[in-house]
Formats: C-alpha cells, structure tokens, sequence
C-alpha cells in the first residue's frame, strides 16, 4: 500500500530512486534557476515587509516562507530534474531461477496452500511472472536441495530433497551463468538452509560480480500452532548399565499451558516418559528426560511428543539420536590407605556388574597391601603404580583414606596427570587421612579435586559430623543421583536415607566445579559429591567415610538397592568420556545418504601423548556387511588428529573402526557408529527464514519480496547493472508530488492572507 | 570386676556340660553392666562387637560374656601393632535385637554351645547377616555344643548351608598366611600342657556359611578357643604359638571381614 502510494507520488518505485543518479535536463543551467529563485523570493520579502495591515511580524514570516516554499518547487522542476538509470537490454540477458525443491517446500503455511505451489505457479510456462520476466530476460530455471540441477519446467519439481544448501546452489548457478550475460538471480525458498555450509563465500563472490540477487521468502515466518524437540544433547556413548539424563528443548507456538507426554524410546521399546507442562508463549521448555541405557550396541534413541491437534507440522515431534552403549569392563584402581568397611561394600555393591572391573590395592599394615580382583599376580605386585604406562591402564582412580605423604611427589603430579593428561577419573574419598586431614592442601593433586581443601592445623580437635544428605537443585538433575526411576520418586529416596558421616569440613568447591550433594549439619552446608572437569578428565570429591551405612543401616530394607545403585552410577559417572589411546567420531551420528560424513581419530601412545607419525587406517562396514580400509591423513593443525572422509551411500547403520599403529608397535582401536536415513531436518526450525534471506538480497544488490509483493519483480529485475544493458532517463519534473506541492503552498499563502487582512 | 570376669571366664571354661533343661534369665533381664554402659563412639573405623544373646546358662553371666572384656581389650592391642586398622580400643558388646548393631558390620560371639536365640535376636542375626555384617563364631566345642548351635543357626539362616573352609580359601591367606587350623586350647589347659581339646571336640574345624556370591558371611572356629588364646597372651604360662596362631588367625578375620 505505502509503496504504490510512494509509485503514485513519486511517479517511480523506490527501487528506481535507489539505482538512478539524479541529473537535471532544463537547457538553462541549474544556476540560473537558482538565482531567478532567489531574486523572487527576495522581491517576495519586500513586498511582504511593506505592505500595509494588521498583520504581526510572524504572520508576514509565514507568508514569506510559503511564497518562498512554492518559488523553490517550481524552480526545481524548470531545471529538469530527471534519473539516469541502467536498465537490461531486452533479451540481451540471462536470469537465473533458483527454486527451492525441498521438502519444508511441501509445508502448507502459505494461507494453506503448499510453499512450493506459490512457486511453481509463479514460473508455470503459462505464468504471469515468468511472462513478464521472459519479455526482458532469457530466464534459466533451476531446482534446489542440497543438489542444483537445470529445470525444464516447474512441474518436474518433487519437493523431496532431505536438505537445502543455499550457498552451495547461488555458487552453482553462478558458475553455470557465468559465460553468459547475468542480469541477476531470483531465488525462490523458505531460508532453511541447513547443509551447514557458509554464505559468506557464495555471496561475495556475486557481490564482485556484480550479480544482483533477489529473493522470494515463501512460507509464514512463525506457524500458529506447533509444538517442536529442538535440541536433544545425549552422549555419543555410554557404558551399559549406565543412568543417563538427556536434555530436551521443546519449543511451541500456540500450546502455552498445555501439558504433554514426552516418551523415549529404545529402538521401538518406551524407557522414559514424562509430563511437560509448555510454558507461555515465546518461551522454551527444557526437560531432562531420564532413563537407563540397559542393552549393548549401536541404539537409536527416539524422544517424541505425541501430536497435538492442529498443529502445523507432525514430522518436528520426534527426534532420534544414536547412542553406543558399550558392553565393556571398564578398570577402576581403588586404592585405599586402610582397612574400612566402604573397601568391602563397595565391592559387594558393584559385584556382579559386568560392565565394572574395580581392582582394589589396600593397604593393611605399613608396607603390607592387600590386592583383590587384580587380572594377574603381577598387577600391583609392587604396591601403588610407579609409572604413568602403569597407572594410566586404568580408567579411573579411586583415593581412600590414604595420607599424601605416602606418595612420592612424582606419584602425586602422576595422579595429577591421570586426570589432566590421560583423561582419566579421580574419585577421592573421605577418610581420616584423605583430603585437607590427610596433607593433601599443598600438592599436584590439589588442583585436581573441585573442592577447596583447608590443612588441618596441628593439634586441632578431629572434625565430626553427622550429615544429613540431600542433592542440590543441579545435583537433583544429575544421572547420578536418580536413585529412583523418576526424579520424584528419588526425591523422595534421599529424603528418606540415614545420615552420613564426614571427618573432613569440606565447605567450598573450586570456581567452575559443581556440588551435587550437599550434607546439613552444624557449621553447613558441607559438600558430599562435587566434580568438575581438570585438563581431559574429571575429579570428583565424596568426602564421606561411610556410604556403607546405605547398605548396613537399620532403616535400609534388604531388598533395597540405593547403596548398590549410587556406587554403579557413580563408577559409570567417573568413566564414562574417558580416552581410550584411539578415540574416533564422526562429524554427523545421523545422516541422509550421499553426505559426506568427516571421521575424526586422536591417536595418543600408551602415556596419552598424542602421536603424529602413525599409520592409522579406517575400516567401514556398510549396513549389507561389506567392508573398505580407507587411510586416515594427520590433519597438521592439531597434534595426533587424523581425519577420513567418507559418504553413505544407503540407509542404515555404518560401523567404523579406525586401528594406529606406530612402526610395529600397536597404538589401539577405536569405534564409531553413523546411521545413515532420512533425518527429517528440513522440518525443524522450518519457518521462513526472512533474516537470511534479506541478508542476501542486501549483501548482493538485490530485493526481497514476500509472495505477496513479486509481482514488482519483472521490473524491479530490470534495473541492473549487470549484463547487457542501457542507460535510461527517468524525468522527475512532472512527478505529482511537485504540483501537489505547489498547489498546497500557494493555496496556504492564500489562505493566511485571507486570514490576516492582506489579501 | 575385671577380676569377676575372669573367674566368670574360667567358670565358662569348665563350666561342664550344657544342660538342655529350661532356659535361664535372658540375657538382657541379667544385670550385665557392660552392655548398659558401653560407650557407642562413631567416629572409628572398626569397632570389635561381642554378640550379647540369650542362652540356656545358669547364673549372673551369660556365656556370651565368656573371657569378656580381656580378651577383646586385648585383642584390640595386638590388632592396632599389627595392622593400621583404626580400631575402637574398648569393648563393645551388642545384643543381636539392637536395631543400631548394623552400624558395625563385624561380629564375634563366643560359646554358642549355649545359645538360645529369641525371635527379636533371630530376626536381628538374620536380617545383619544378609544386609553384609560378618559374624565369627568361636569357643564351643563337640557334638552336643555344635548341635545346638546349628539349631541356633538354622533359625537364622534356614537356606543356607554350613561348608568347610578349605585351606586356599582368602580368610587364610588375607593378612597372614595360615597353612594349618591349630586347636587353641583354654587357659588351663594351655598353661598345664594338658589336652588340646574339651568334651569329644578332639579336633579343630574352620567351617563357614556363604552368601550367594560365596562370600563367608559366618565364619566358625569349632573346637577351638581364640578367645583364651587372645585372653592370656601376656601369661607367661600359656604357649606363645597359640596365641601366635589366635593373634593371626583373628587378624585375618578382621581383614576378611573388612573387604570381602
């Protein structure tokens, strides 16, 4: 509307005023005008100063000011105002058609008609828009999704490409284009561009080339009704057995208040659910969904919300994600200073578990060890590990009460560097010799733990206390702590456990740590479970003595398994991301088939220094069982980093293992899963992108228009620079809003003339 | 009143034969001080509890009291040089119906020849027992006194079996490596050089009753008496290797007990 107003006024488009240059035509020169102007408006001033009447000083003012006004207008349009602009030769040009073929193009959100109906009808061979176009232009038409093929016509298009690359399409077409004349480019498409490619690259290049780009944004830029699982955070892999807590994001539109069922299923079997209450409009839901990852393999994990009525898109309720749950044991050292009963209800908690090997080193006289669950008679033969290749065979370390004086400050900076460097677990106990009591205040290993340890002043009274144990609202979240199938049930487990005690006053973390328990009692809170990330690994701090009393106490049923399930959790926790000498991943766990999937291998030797000169080699099995060895290239930028490339070519799931070697010395192997089919993204985030696209049509020279405004489109195009083209001129004298103008001034001195006795 | 108990220890001693009359005062309708008035410090590692139970004995003492506090005290001793266990250096008797004795999850009862456990002590043996706590069985010996104390024990655990404890098994080689069940005679005995064993409990057995996963939960020294052995190690009459013996096997007990 303000547009065809502004074309009725203005006489042009907006867009001409933009591409022209301003020129004056008159065969007197524009000085001359100016001077006549100026002569008038003073003679005007006189004769306005010495008339006769009642008039005040600021009514003559006024007057002078219209008559001045009108004198201006007419002076302007005597110098023959006129824009020079250049326009395309008729057919001397090419334009480029880009039509987005995906499918977010099949979303009916265009006054219920599909996105891609608008387009197509647009450029049928009997459109009125390719029409007009092919009056000025030879018009190339082109379908794309994340491939860019030429179209014959808009009735081949499918709509069912997984992708949309946008930049990979305005790069394709451009080169296509570029032997030939290009006026411009049109590009047809809702913005979801999600091959996650750069536009940056594409759009400088057609800004050098001047190649203007004018884009059509289909589809609604918000839906009425929608309920969407944005982000979905699991881990790539996890220990069988293992508790896991997976964030969800579920966006809306149009369902505030409502509340709704977020199931999770294992491949097919439902493991989680639970209630959602979205909240108001323009406002996120995040939810922890919580289950236990019971069979081994590669499993696709499905978070799904049931479909609500009339929403706009069904396909954005589920997301899948692909979780190796690994059926390995995985080696914990416990090393504890002294006999204590958490030695041996540790273990009972964790025997049986298949999946945890902890082998316990403890000390029982001085010098005397005890060893249990050692592999063979040489393991820890000769007491705690002396060497990094030694300790660092474990996965995870457990420190009892064991004072740091009994280690070697060489042992100590070695624990340090279990975590740091090995990425191992360090789990530290309480204990009468652990922690602040047991020295450990000013050593290597007090950088590690995420608790701030205070040394024990000498003949100080020795700390006691009673605790009363709860989670903290980030510990409440935390898989660890689901002592229970759901959060409330667990609540109410830990609000029901006997007290623990704790001989070390531990009160503060550590900037950047985490509590997730805390424990009341005089001189509290204290801090029972707190960890936090140190170098590649993670510390955690239990500076209780005995959690053995959540087996043993008389309120703890026999059939009750908190105490057995808390140290299961716990181990799983302290290993779980923990390096193995081979770690591989790939840059994609899901895919469509026919993209390209980047491995990733970090290649450490058996003291988790990264190696570089190895021969590393990647074997993928595709989902008929077929097998090729590809080698995998050091990257050169980062230290022991190989990277392979590889494309799925068929739906289902692709196993890889990559194995380093380093001469004849085997460095280890490592395994990977990427599920190739249809991922669905083109229906997430799938509104029309405006930002986007008026980012390219303003970086390019070009417009953005809406369905609604296109048909400007044949001429607007018309105004380039680029290709075959004149230069036109535009006269400006006769726009409307000149005579409008002047009529209105005059008719105003008239009036106030009237007004104040003049006339 | 240490001097009362130990001539109440030698009186269990030779005691005689048990008798199968009508059971006498339970053991907390008798006044045993002990027990009232033990201190239940929780800040230690490792507390060494007698089991305070009913019994069919006659007389102000049950026989759970037998060489009670001696040898436990001095034990004790011997377990803190030996090893670094942060050991309770006092007694520490409980009866078996305290809901509080499964904070300490290691158990010694002594002349259980005699035992006639109530429901409450049952039901408390029972549920200890299979919650994790590890109970030692010592001090009683032949035919008569190991039929009732299986009857004792069969109450408590009837799906259980009583086993050998074989020579390789861990209790033997946990701290110390024993090679040899030793029948530790009494006090007088043992300073008289007399006859190792009492009634027809001519020979020594270390038998046990395992969980599910073949851990020991009950650990039995049958016709065998640790408990003198630990009592009188510092008389010079009574023969140093077995209380040697008793020192290492009791060790190991504890270790066992500690970890497994």
């Amino acid at each position: 509307m303000l547009q065809s107003l502004a074309g009725f006024l203005f006489k042009y488009r907006p867009v001409v005023f933009e591409r022209g240059d301003l020129t004056f035509t008159a065969p007197w020169p524009v000085s001359a005008a100016v001077v006549s102007g100026l002569a008038l408006i003073g003679v005007t001033a006189v004769m306005y100063a010495r008339v006769p009447g009642a008039a005040t000083r600021t009514d003559r003012l006024a007057l002078i000011a219209l008559r001045a006004g009108a004198i201006a207008v007419l002076a302007f349009a005597l110098t023959g105002p006129a824009l020079m602009i250049a326009t395309v030769v008729p057919q001397q040009n090419f334009l480029g058609v880009l039509i987005d073929d995906s499918r977010s193009m099949q979303i009916a959100d265009a006054g219920g008609r599909r996105r891609g109906a608008a387009a197509a009808d647009a450029f049928a061979e009997d459109g009125a828009l390719l029409r007009a176009l092919g009056e000025r232009f030879k018009v190339r038409l082109f379908r794309f999704s994340e491939t860019v093929s030429r179209l014959d016509s808009t009735g081949a298009l499918a709509y069912a490409g997984r992708r949309t690359d946008i930049g990979g399409a305005l790069e394709s077409v451009r080169r296509d284009l570029s032997a030939v004349p290009l006026a411009g480019l049109v590009l047809l498409t809702d913005g979801g561009d999600n091959a996650g490619s750069s536009l940056t690259d594409p759009l400088l290049r057609l800004k050098a080339d001047r190649v203007p780009v004018h884009v059509v944004g289909l589809g609604s830029e918000r839906f009425d009704r929608d309920i969407e699982i944005g982000r979905v955070e699991t881990p790539r892999s996890v220990l069988q057995g293992t508790s896991v807590a997976v964030e969800v994001t579920i966006r809306h539109a149009g369902y505030g208040g409502r509340t709704v069922m977020l199931n999770v299923e294992d491949e097919g079997r439902i493991v989680s659910t639970r209630e959602v209450r979205l909240p108001r409009e323009g406002e996120s839901a995040t939810v922890r969904a919580h289950f236990t990852v019971i069979d081994p393999g590669a499993r696709v994990f499905r978070f799904a919300i049931p479909t609500q009525d009339g929403e706009a898109l069904s396909e954005n309720n589920t997301v899948e994600a692909l979780i190796d749950v690994a059926d390995r044991r995985e080696k914990i050292l416990y090393f504890e200073g002294e006999p204590r009963f958490e030695v041996k209800f540790l273990r009972r908690a964790i025997d049986g578990d298949p999946n945890l090997h902890v082998v316990t080193l403890q000390r029982t006289a001085e010098n005397k060890f005890l060893r249990l669950d050692v592999e063979d008679s040489t393991e820890l033969v000769a007491g705690f590990p002396r060497t990094r290749r030694e300790l660092f065979q474990y996965r995870g370390l457990i420190l009892g009460s064991v004072e740091a004086s009994f280690f070697t400050h060489d042992q100590l900076r070695m624990i340090a560097e279990f975590v740091s460097v090995r990425g191992g677990g360090l789990l530290a106990l309480g204990g009468r010799n652990a922690l602040g009591e047991g020295g450990y205040a000013d050593t290597p290993l007090a950088d590690a733990l995420p608790v701030v340890l205070e040394a024990t002043p000498a003949g100080s009274q020795p700390f006691f206390r009673e605790l009363s144990i709860t989670p903290t609202p980030f510990g409440r979240a935390h898989p660890v702590t689901q002592l229970r199938p759901t959060p409330e049930a667990s609540q109410r487990r830990w609000d029901s456990l006997p007290p623990l005690s704790m001989l070390n006053p531990i009160t503060a973390v550590k900037p950047g740590a985490s509590t997730l328990l805390r424990g009341d009692a005089d001189g509290g809170p204290y801090v029972v479970l707190a960890s936090q990330r140190y170098g590649r690994g993670k510390a955690i701090a239990f500076p209780v003595q005995d959690s053995w009393l959540w087996q043993m106490h008389a309120d703890i049923p026999l059939e009750d398994m908190t105490h057995e399930t808390l140290w299961r959790q716990l181990l799983r926790w302290l290993v779980s991301g923990v390096a193995d000498q081979v770690m591989l991943t790939a840059s994609e766990d899901r895919v469509d088939p026919g993209r390209e999937v980047v491995m990733t291998a970090v290649v450490s030797d058996s003291g988790y220094l990264r190696r570089n000169g190895a021969d590393v080699m990647a074997t993928i099995t595709d989902p008929t069982g077929e097998e090729r060895t590809i080698p995998m290239q050091w990257t050169v930028e980062r230290d022991g980093e190989y990277q392979a490339r590889f494309t799925p070519e068929m739906d289902g799931r692709y196993r890889i293992d990559a194995s380093a070697r380093q001469g004849a010395t085997s460095l280890g192997l490592g395994t990977t899963f990427v599920e190739a089919g249809d991922v669905g993204t083109e229906y997430f985030d799938a509104t029309m992108r405006s930002a986007t696209l008026r980012r390219i049509a303003e970086e390019t020279g070009g417009q953005f228009y809406t369905e609604a405004t296109m048909d400007a489109l044949p001429e607007d195009v018309s105004f380039t620079e680029s290709g075959a083209t004149v230069y036109e001129q535009r006269d400006l004298w006769d726009m409307p809003i000149l005579l409008f103008l002047l009529i209105g001034l005059v008719a105003a001195e008239w009036t106030l003339r009237r007004a104040r006795g003049l006339a | 009143m240490r001097a009362a108990l130990v001539v109440s220890g030698f009186t269990a001693l030779f005691a005689g034969t048990p008798t199968s009359a009508a059971p006498g005062p339970r053991a907390d309708e008798r006044d045993v001080p002990a027990i009232q008035d033990a201190p239940r410090p929780l800040d230690r590692t490792f507390y060494f509890t007698r089991a305070a139970y009913n019994d069919r004995r006659r007389g102000p003492w049950g026989s759970w009291a037998t060489d009670y506090p001696k040898a436990d005290i001095q034990f004790l001793i011997g377990v803190k040089r030996l090893t670094i266990i942060d050991a309770y250096e006092a007694e520490h008797p409980m009866r078996l119906d305290d809901p509080d004795l499964r904070r300490y999850p290691f158990l010694y009862a002594v002349e259980v020849g005699r035992m006639a456990l109530t429901p409450p002590e049952i039901e408390g043996l029972r549920t200890y027992l299979l919650a994790g706590g590890f109970l030692v069985v010592d001090d009683f010996w032949g035919t008569y006194e190991w039929a009732n104390f299986e009857r004792e024990i069969r109450q408590v655990l009837p799906e259980y079996q009583i086993v050998p404890i074989p020579m390789d098994h861990p209790v033997l080689r946990t701290f110390y490596d024993i090679h040899e069940i030793v029948q530790v005679p009494n006090v007088w005995q043992g300073r008289t050089g007399g006859p190792t064993w009492e009634r027809d409990g001519y020979t020594p057995y270390l038998r046990g009753i395992l969980d599910d996963r073949g851990r020991v939960m009950v650990l039995i020294s049958f016709n065998s008496d640790l408990g003198d052995a630990w009592e009188w190690a510092d008389d010079p009459f009574y023969p140093l290797p077995y209380s040697n013996y008793a020192y290492q096997i009791g060790v190991n007990m504890i270790v066992y007990g500690m970890s497994r």
